[in-house]
C-alpha cells in the first residue's frame, strides 16, 4: 500500500499546486497504529502528511455536503464503498459532481482494530502492515504474520464493490474479489430462521443497548436531511425516553428512511459504540428488495431508478406476499 | 398528591399555580398573572430573575418575571407566542393551573450599584418584561432612586406591550419621562418613529447614569455600541441575556456563555463582565 | 485491610446481592459494561475499562422524576422518588472513581440535585487498581493514580492473582467489608509486600504508556484568546456532531429534560444530552451555535477551560474512551496537543 500511498500525496500535492482544487480530502496519521483520521488540506506541504494504510476505513464523501457549502473544487480520496455513497449523495441532491475530483483507491480491506484487540494483539503493537492477503503486526519484540481476513472488519468480509464506481482518476490497479451472495446474507439469513418471537427478543435486546448518540445516522451516507425529525423538538418525536418503544421507534425511522438508498457501507455497525448490528437491518431490506423487484445496488448506477421511489404496475404486494407474521 | 405541599424538594419539581388573570398586550404577547391554588405568591423574587413555567405534557420554558417583587400577591408573566410551549400557554384560561418552579438567576442591583442614581431603562419589544420589574419596583421606593428615564421601542404601536404602565403609570410619575419608538410610520401613531439606537443618540442624554437593557440581541448590539460612542462606560451599563435553558439551576450545561451560566450567574450581566467571555450568544 | 480468594467471588456476589443491588463490568456480546448483577452473568473484572462509563449508575441515561396528570385545566404533578436500594458498583477504575467526583461537583452543588444525592449516598462504591493499563490511558496528565485509591471510593481493591487485596477506606466500606467479612481473610505481610510490588509495577507502566506526556497544562492563554483559537476550524472539520464521545465519556454531564405522555398523564424525565447536537442551543428565535466548530469548540473549551475556572480541575480523566469510540478518531488528545502548539 506504501507505494499507492506515495501516489496519493503525489496526486493531491498536484492537484493543489497546479489549482485544479482548492481542498484535499484524505486521511492521515495520528497517535496509534489504528489512527487514521481524516484531513483536509488546503496547502501543498500539508499532503506530506498524506497517507494510505489498513486503517483508512472513515468514508470522506459525507463530508463534501459541508465543504462544498463553500464555492470551491474538491478532490476526494475515494474506496469502494465511499464510491457508492458518494453516488448516492448525487441521486440525493447532496452533491455536485462538478465540484469535486475523485480519486479512486482500489480497497484491499480495512482492518478492524476490535478485532486486533480481541485476540490479545493490541498491547505493545506499534504499526500494522497488509499486503496481499497477508497482515504483519510490529511489535518491538519482533514481527507476526496473519491472514489479512481473520482481521478484517465483518463488512469488508462481504462487500461486494471493493473497486470505486466513481473516479475521475483511478489510483492504483483495481483488487478482485469474490464474495458469493450466499455469503453476503448470511447474517439475515440467520435472523429469518428464528421465529418472530425470537426475532423480536433480539431486536428488542440489540436496540435496548442503545444510548442514542446518534453516531450511526451522522456517519451514514443515506441520512442526509437537513434536519432530521429525531432533531426537531418541535415534531414532539425526539424519543429519548429509555422505553422499548422508543428505541424500536428510532431504529424502525432509521432503518426504514435508508431503505434503498443504503449502499451497504457498513459504517452504521462500525461506528456504534455499544455494538449494535445495524447492517443487518439494512441487508435485511436489502434482501426483501432485491426478492420483490431485483436486484439494486443503492449507489452503483446512479441513473438506475430505486425500486422504492418508482412504481410499476406489475409490482408485487409485499403485504400480501409476506403477511403472516413474517417467515 | 401535589407537589406545593413538600415546597423544593427537588429543583427541577414545579409547584402548581393558578392563572388568574389574563391581559392580551398585543396580538402575540398576553401577560398572566398566576398564584398559589391557595392564594398568594408562588415565591418570592428580586427584579430580573426568572420563572420555569411547566405545562406538561408540551414542555417548560423560562420567563422573566415581570411583576415588581414589591407586588406582594401574584406573579406576572409576559409571554411571547413563539413556540410549542408558549402557543399552549396562550390558549390557556383563567382557573388553568400551570407549574411554577423558581426564582432563578441574578438580579439587578436595585440595592446596591442602582440605589440613588439616575438610571435609564432601554427596551425593544417583549424585552421591556424583565425591565419593568426593576421600573415598577423603584417606582414604588422612588425616593431612594434619581431621575428615571425609559426608552421603549417595538415594530409597531400594536406591539408595546405594557401599554397602561408606559402610556399612564409611568409617564406621570416625579422625575420620569418614557420615550416611546416604532420602527415604521403607521397610522394613529403621532409619537418618534425610528429604530431604539438611533432614538437614544438624538435624545441626547447626559451620561451620568446607570443603564439598563433588554430587547432583541440585534438591538442591544447597536444600543451598546452607540451608548460608547455617546460616551458612557461598560461599568455602567446592565443587560440581561436569553439562552436555551433546560435545568435553571446550572446543572444541564446548556445556557454558558464561556464559564458562566445564564441561569445561574446571570441573566443580568454587567458590561465589564461579559469582555472576557467569548461572543457566542 | 483484607484478601478475598477469587474462587469466592460467586459466593460474594451472591451474597452482596441479598443485601444490595450490585453492579460488575458484565460481558455480553463481547462486549464489558457496568450492569446490575443477577445469577449467571458473566463478570468480567480483567476488561480494564467498559466500554461506556459507569457513569450510568449515579447519572442514568434516562430518569423519570415526575409524574402528571392534566385535563388542560386540573393539573396534578407528583414527584418521583427514586426506588433504588443500597448499592455496591464494584470494580470501578481510578479514572472513572474520579469522574464522580467532577460529576458531584456539579449536581452536589446548590441547588442540590436530590436524585443525583441521593443516588450517590446510596452507593458503596469499590474500586480496582489498573494492573495493566491500556495504550491510549493517560489519567496520569490529570494527577490520576491508577495504582491508588482514588479519592471518594470506599473500597480499594488490587488483583493479586488468584485474590484480590480489599481495603476499607470510608466509614461505608468497613460496614460492607464487616458485612461479609466471613469471606474474606487478613492480609498477610506478604500480601502487603506483594501489593507494593504491584503498585511499583504499575507506576512504572504508566510513566511507558505513549500518551504520557500529554499534558493539558500546554493550554495556556486567557479564555477567549482560547477560544478564538485558529486551530478550532482544523480540529473541527472532521467530526460529525454524533454524541458518541459525549454518552460514552465518564465526565460529560449535560442533560435534557422530556415529557413522556400518554393522553393527559405522563412522564417528565431527564436523559442524557451532548452539546455536539445541533439543536442542543436552538431557541425560538435563532442559535447561539449554528456551526459544528462551534458545538465541537464547547465541548473541548467545557473541559479544558469552563470547568478548570469553576471548579479548580480539568474536567477529562484521560480514560481514553473517546479516543477508542470515535467514529473518525478525533479526540481530546489531540485537541489538547494542537492546542498546546503542536503537529
Ligand atoms: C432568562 C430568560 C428569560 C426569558 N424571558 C421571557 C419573557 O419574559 N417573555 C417571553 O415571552 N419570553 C422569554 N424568554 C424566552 C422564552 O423562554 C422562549 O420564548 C420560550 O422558551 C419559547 O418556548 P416555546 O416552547 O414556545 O418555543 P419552541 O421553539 O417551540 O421551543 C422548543 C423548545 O426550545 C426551548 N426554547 C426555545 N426558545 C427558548 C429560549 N429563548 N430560551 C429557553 N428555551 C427556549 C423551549 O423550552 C422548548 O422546549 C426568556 C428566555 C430566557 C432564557
Ligand atoms: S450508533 Fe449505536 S448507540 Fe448510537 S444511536 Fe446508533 S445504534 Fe444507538
Ligand atoms: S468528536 Fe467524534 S465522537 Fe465526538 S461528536 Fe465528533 S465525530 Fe462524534
Ligand atoms: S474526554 Fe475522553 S479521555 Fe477524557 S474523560 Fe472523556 S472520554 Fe475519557
Ligand atoms: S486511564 Fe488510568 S485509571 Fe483509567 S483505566 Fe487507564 S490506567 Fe486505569
Ligand atoms: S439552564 Fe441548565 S445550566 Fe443553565
Amino acid at each position: 500500500m506504501e507505494k499507492i500511498a506515495n501516489k496519493v500525496r503525489e496526486t493531491a500535492r498536484l492537484a493543489l499546486a497546479n489549482g485544479e482544487v482548492n481542498k484535499i480530502l484524505g486521511w492521515k496519521k495520528g497517535d496509534f497504529w489504528y489512527d487514521s483520521y481524516p484531513a483536509f488540506i488546503t496547502e501543498e506541504e500539508g499532503t506530506a502528511s498524506l497517507i494510505w494504510d489498513s486503517f483508512c476505513v472513515a468514508n470522506l464523501s459525507k463530508y463534501l455536503i459541508e465543504q462544498l457549502k463553500e464555492d470551491i473544487k474538491v478532490g476526494v480520496f475515494l474506496k469502494g464503498c465511499d464510491a457508492r455513497a458518494f453516488n448516492q449523495l448525487l441521486k440525493d441532491n447532496r452533491v455536485d459532481r462538478d465540484k469535486v475530483v475523485i480519486y479512486g483507491l482500489p480497497c484491499p480491506g480495512m482492518i478492524d482494530p476490535e478485532k486486533v484487540k480481541k485476540a490479545g494483539l493490541a498491547k505493545g503493537l506499534l504499526d500494522v502492515q497488509k499486503s496481499e492477503d497477508e497482515v504483519v503486526f510490529i511489535t518491538k519484540e519482533g514481527e507476526q504474520k496473519f491472514s489479512a481476513r481473520e482481521f478484517a472488519y465483518d463488512k469488508c468480509l462481504t462487500c461486494q464493490y471493493p473497486n470505486p464506481v466513481v473516479y475521475d482518476e483511478l489510483l492504483a490497479e483495481e483488487v478482485e474479489r469474490n464474495n458469493t451472495t450466499e455469503y453476503f446474507y448470511q447474517d439475515v439469513e440467520e435472523i429469518e430462521k428464528m421465529s418472530p418471537d425470537e426475532r423480536f427478543a433480539y431486536w428488542v435486546e440489540q436496540f435496548s443497548k442503545c444510548i442514542r448518540c446518534n453516531a450511526c445516522r451522522n456517519v451514514c451516507p443515506a441520512c442526509s436531511c437537513e434536519k432530521c425529525i429525531f432533531d426537531n423538538s418541535k415534531a414532539n418525536v425526539a424519543g429519548k425516553a429509555k422505553v422499548d418503544s422508543e428505541e424500536q421507534f428510532f431504529h424502525i425511522v432509521r432503518a426504514y428512511h435508508v431503505a434503498g438508498r443504503c449502499v451497504d457501507c457498513g459504517e452504521c455497525s462500525r461506528v456504534c459504540p455499544v455494538g449494535i448490528p445495524l447492517a443487518k437491518l439494512n441487508r435485511k431490506i436489502i434482501k426483501d428488495i432485491t426478492e420483490f423487484y431485483g436486484e439494486h445496488n443503492a449507489g452503483v448506477n446512479p441513473s438506475l431508478d430505486a425500486p422504492l421511489e418508482t412504481f410499476k404496475l406489475e409490482d408485487i404486494d409485499p403485504f400480501e406476499t409476506r403477511a403472516k407474521g413474517g417467515k | 398528591m401535589s407537589c406545593s405541599c413538600h415546597g423544593h424538594v427537588d429543583p427541577l419539581v414545579p409547584k402548581i399555580a393558578v392563572i388568574e388573570h389574563i391581559r392580551k398586550d398585543t396580538p402575540d404577547v398576553t401577560t398572566f398573572r398566576v398564584v398559589n391554588p391557595a392564594g398568594g405568591k408562588s415565591f418570592t423574587s428580586l427584579p430580573g430573575q426568572c420563572a420555569m413555567i411547566s405545562v406538561p405534557p408540551i414542555g417548560e420554558a423560562m420567563f422573566s418575571i415581570t411583576s415588581s417583587p414589591t407586588e406582594e400577591n401574584f406573579l406576572e408573566l409576559s409571554i411571547k407566542k413563539c413556540g410549542i410551549v408558549t402557543e399552549y400557554l396562550h390558549g390557556l384560561e383563567v382557573g388553568s393551573e400551570i407549574g411554577i418552579r423558581g426564582p432563578y438567576g441574578n438580579n439587578f442591583p436595585v440595592n446596591d450599584e442602582l440605589k440613588g442614581k439616575d438610571l435609564l431603562f432601554i427596551a425593544g419589544g417583549i424585552g421591556l418584561a424583565p425591565l419593568r420589574s426593576v421600573i415598577n419596583y423603584i417606582m414604588d421606593k422612588r425616593d431612594d432612586y434619581g431621575k428615571v428615564d425609559i426608552v421603549y421601542g417595538a415594530r409597531t404601536p400594536d406591539d408595546l406591550v405594557h401599554k397602561e404602565d408606559i402610556f399612564n403609570n409611568w409617564p406621570n410619575r416625579l422625575a420620569t419621562n418614557v420615550f416611546l419608538t416604532v420602527d415604521r410610520e403607521c397610522e394613529g401613531w403621532d409619537g418618534h418613529v425610528g429604530f431604539v439606537p438611533q432614538y437614544i443618540k438624538e435624545l441626547g442624554l447626559d451620561t451620568n447614569k446607570v443603564v439598563l437593557i433588554c430587547g432583541p440581541p440585534i438591538m442591544i448590539k447597536f444600543v451598546l455600541q452607540g451608548l460608547e460612542e455617546i460616551g458612557f462606560k461598560k461599568e455602567q451599563i446592565y443587560t440581561t441575556f436569553e439562552l436555551r435553558m433546560k435545568c435553571g439551576v446550572g446543572k444541564c450545561g446548556r445556557c454558558n456563555i464561556g464559564d458562566k451560566y445564564v441561569c445561574k450567574d446571570g441573566p443580568v450581566f454587567r458590561l465589564d463582565e461579559i469582555q472576557r467571555l467569548p461572543d457566542e450568544y | 485491610m483484607k484478601v478475598l480468594k477469587k474462587e469466592k467471588f460467586p459466593q460474594i456476589w451472591q451474597a452482596i446481592n441479598q443485601a444490595y443491588e450490585l453492579y460488575l463490568p458484565i460481558e455480553k456480546d463481547d462486549r464489558v459494561n457496568f450492569a446490575q448483577w443477577t445469577e449467571g452473568e458473566t463478570v468480567n473484572l480483567e476488561a480494564l475499562k467498559t466500554e461506556i462509563s459507569p457513569k450510568d449508575v449515579i447519572f442514568p441515561q434516562s430518569e423519570t422524576y415526575l409524574k402528571f396528570e392534566s385535563d388542560g385545566k386540573k393539573l396534578q404533578l407528583e414527584s418521583v422518588e427514586s426506588e433504588n436500594r443500597e448499592y455496591v458498583l464494584f470494580g470501578v477504575r481510578s479514572c472513572d472513581a474520579v469522574s464522580f467526583n467532577l460529576i458531584d461537583n456539579v449536581f452536589l452543588r446548590e441547588p442540590i440535585d436530590r436524585l443525583y444525592e441521593k443516588r450517590r449516598n446510596k452507593g458503596t462504591i469499590v474500586s480496582l487498581a489498573c494492573s495493566e493499563p491500556e495504550e491510549n490511558c493517560f489519567c496520569s496528565s490529570f494527577q490520576i493514580k491508577p495504582e491508588e485509591a482514588s479519592p471518594g471510593v470506599d473500597v480499594a481493591a488490587w488483583d493479586l492473582g488468584d485474590k484480590i487485596l480489599w481495603k476499607p477506606v470510608t466509614e461505608k466500606g468497613q460496614v460492607l467489608t464487616q458485612k461479609f467479612a466471613q469471606l474474606m481473610e487478613d492480609a498477610s505481610q506478604q500480601d502487603q509486600e506483594e501489593l507494593i510490588k504491584l503498585q511499583n509495577a504499575i507506576k512504572e507502566k504508566v510513566k511507558e504508556l505513549p500518551l504520557a506526556s500529554v499534558d493539558p497544562k500546554v493550554i495556556k492563554g486567557e479564555l477567549k484568546e482560547i477560544f478564538e483559537s485558529k486551530v478550532w476550524d482544523e480540529l473541527s472539520q472532521s467530526c460529525l456532531g454524533c454524541g458518541a464521545c459525549t454518552y460514552i465519556c465518564p465526565t460529560c454531564h449535560c442533560y435534557d429534560i422530556q415529557d413522556f405522555a400518554g393522553g393527559n398523564c405522563g412522564e417528565r424525565f431527564r436523559c442524557w444530552d451532548s452539546c455536539m447536537f445541533s439543536e442542543f442551543t436552538l431557541m425560538a428565535h435563532g442559535n447561539p451555535r449554528t456551526t459544528q466548530k462551534q458545538r465541537f469548540r464547547q465541548r473541548f473549551m467545557h473541559k479544558l477551560v469552563y470547568y478548570p475556572n469553576n471548579h479548580g480541575s480539568y474536567a477529562c480523566v484521560g480514560c481514553g474512551r473517546c479516543i477508542e469510540k470515535c467514529p473518525v478518531n478525533m479526540n481530546i488528545v489531540k485537541v489538547i496537543k494542537r492546542l498546546g502548539g503542536e503537529g
